[in-house]
């Protein structure tokens, strides 16, 4: 018996037989999907490690500056923090991202030297900074591309650190970070008497309170312990802060331009297919294929180069990000890690982008009355 | 053979066209000018006349791909486009053979036949059954995997005769059908269209310019200037 035709296989082989067309359509939704998968991916990794180096230390609630002006708080609100009842622990934190090499640059890290932050950290060699002294740890990750070990120096805004301890983070960013003393920090930044943030570790939920009335509680007391600052539970601020808005903005922002050139691609291609193909549908229609099983064959075969794009596209933005992964200059900060929800999502799009693209050929393709197609040239 | 599965003529008119006018250009070229026409069931009908007698554009209003300025074409009573879906009509009731074949170019001979099944219920093993058996009705069990370019004309034609017989239509319509065919094979075309009329009990509209080939039908249709002026 001869072999059967699918309307699947229908749509494939109109794909098929313009390979370099298909191919460079492929190319062009897939470089768009990768952009997505890699930046999206980079940011939803850096927002993930944020939330584990939270998590690690214990740290409940950041307390924060109220106006977005604002990006320094007083120091001495963590004595008024620790007179709290539900506070259990405060530690004050300054961090910013810091060029340590002309090739490496990293999260720096500002902590007092009694911080509850470093008991999370696995010393792997040395021991913790001290502080007002020029001591630096470093993450094992920032160590190898520093390629420094303890009794090294670094050359730090013009000070000289002396490296004390390397440790095993609770997360690729805490892995990949520099520790300073508070003061220290202070010192580099002009920040004296300054933090950024203060995480705070609270108390455990008392008998008969659910954790998250707890939390709101304790929110709501700090805030108006300290006017002017915000209390923000861990997971939110794992997600808002400065490093991560901003990755996830840059990330959509890239992506939203990259996907809308994969779409302009795929319904140029759609659309030079329809008209090429006027004869073609003219004979379909009369054949008595009715006009949405016209528009489900020129819109299927834009879904399948979404589709196929969209998984070229994952390949692509895996490949990225494990080459990010490994660079020196962004080893501290991406995870090569792709997340099964970011694959489909990347392909939901994907193919929606197909869909998308696809519609308004469709739509000219099936409203073709069948003489005036069948009389195309 | 497929007589088993084809339908039953029904005496009486099975198309019928009334006053039937198409005009082109906001009225400025008239293809037919009123043209009023009854075809029975199973009757085999030629269709003649001069380029732009409109003997094409009646076939097209009569098949079912164009509609009429004014006037109406009837299929068993029941006027096309309103009471009948055309698309349906196209896909369950009619078949059509062209001049110039109109196989798609990357669909294999069997595909080419099955492609007119997609738009029709079935399965897509019946499809495939369906496909062979009518392409090697028409001598063609050789040539079923071959693609239109490796096949001749005469050959294509006999596919697109199969690709119109798919849907098992009770009206063939055939446009020009041996216009692109040397004599050899538009006598072999002709003996098919004529089997398959008589086998079937179908109604066969053919139009063609060339008189031979509408002595071939029992009944003459003439076309001149958009009218009717015989048969």
């Amino acid at each position: 018996m001869a072999s059967q035709l699918s309307f699947a296989g229908f749509a494939w082989k109109n794909l098929w037989r313009r390979r370099l067309r298909t191919l460079l359509t492929l190319c062009g939704i897939g470089m768009a999907i990768g952009a997505f998968v890699g930046l999206v991916g980079f940011s939803r990794a850096l927002e993930r490690e944020w939330m584990r180096m939270y998590s690690s230390s214990g740290t409940d609630i950041a307390v924060i500056q109220q106006s977005f002006l604002g990006t320094t708080m007083d120091e001495s609100a963590g004595d008024k923090l620790r007179t709290l009842p539900m506070v259990a622990g405060t530690a004050p934190v300054i961090f910013n991202m810091m060029d340590l090499t002309s090739d490496v640059n990293a999260l720096a890290f500002g902590w007092k030297a009694d911080s509850y932050d470093l008991d999370s950290l696995q010393m792997l060699s040395g021991r913790r900074f001290r502080e007002g002294q020029p001591e630096a740890m470093l993450g094992d990750l920032l160590a190898d591309n520093l390629k420094k070990k303890v009794g090294d120096t670094l050359d730090l805004q013009g000070s000289t650190f002396t490296v004390v301890g390397i440790y095993k983070g609770g997360s690729a960013l805490e892995a990949g970070a520099i520790l300073l003393p508070l003061d220290e920090m202070q010192q580099i930044g002009s920040l004296q008497g300054k933090v950024s943030t203060i995480h705070v570790r609270l108390k455990p939920t008392p008998p008969g309170e659910s954790s998250d009335a707890y939390l709101k509680r304790a929110e709501a007391a700090i805030e108006a312990a300290l006017p002017g600052l915000r209390a923000v539970p861990a997971a939110e601020r794992a997600s808002n802060n400065q490093f991560v808005v901003l990755a996830h903005a840059s990330a959509w922002g890239t992506s939203s331009i990259a996907l809308l050139i994969g779409i302009l691609g795929i319904a140029n291609t759609m659309a030079m297919s329809v008209f090429e193909r006027t004869r073609e549908i003219g004979i379909l229609r009369a054949l008595g294929w009715k006009q949405w099983q016209v528009m489900a064959l020129i819109q299927l075969e834009a879904m399948v180069l979404g589709l196929a794009g969209g998984i070229v596209g994952i390949v692509v933005g895996f490949a990225g990000l494990h080459l990010l992964a490994h660079l020196p200059q962004t080893a501290s900060i991406v995870s090569a890690n792709v997340p099964a929800a970011l694959v489909a999502e990347a392909l939901g799009i994907a193919i929606l982008a197909g869909l998308l693209a696809g519609a308004l050929p469709a739509w000219r393709g099936a409203r073709l009355s069948p003489v005036e197609a069948l009389a195309h040239d | 053979m497929t007589n088993a599965t084809s339908p039953t003529p029904i005496a009486g008119p099975i198309l019928v066209a009334r006053a039937l006018c198409k005009s082109y250009d906001d009225g400025r070229v008239q293809a037919l000018r009123g043209v009023d026409l009854s075809i029975d069931a199973g009757e085999y009908v030629a269709i003649t006349g001069a380029s732009g007698s409109g003997k094409s554009t009646l076939l097209h209003l009569l098949g079912g791909l164009d509609t009429a300025t004014s006037g109406e074409v009837l299929f068993r009573n029941q006027a096309l486009g309103t009471a009948v879906n055309l698309d349906t009509y196209r896909s369950r009731d009619v078949g059509f053979i062209f001049q110039a074949f109109y196989l798609l170019p990357t669909l294999r001979a069997f595909e080419n036949v099955q492609v007119a099944m997609l738009a029709a219920k079935g399965s897509a093993n019946h499809r495939a059954e369906r496909a062979e058996a009518l392409l090697v009705e028409m001598g063609l069990k050789d040539r079923i995997r071959h693609f239109p370019n490796e096949l001749s004309a005469g050959e294509r034609q006999r596919v697109a005769i199969a690709r119109a017989l798919a849907n098992n239509p009770t009206i063939l319509l055939a446009d020009e059908p041996t216009g692109n065919l040397d004599s050899v094979n538009t006598a072999r075309i002709l003996e098919i269209l004529a089997r398959i009329q008589a086998e079937r009990g179908m109604t066969l509209i053919v139009v063609t310019h060339e008189i031979e080939i509408a002595n071939a039908a029992p009944r003459h249709v003439r076309m001149r200037d958009g009218l009717r002026i015989e048969g």
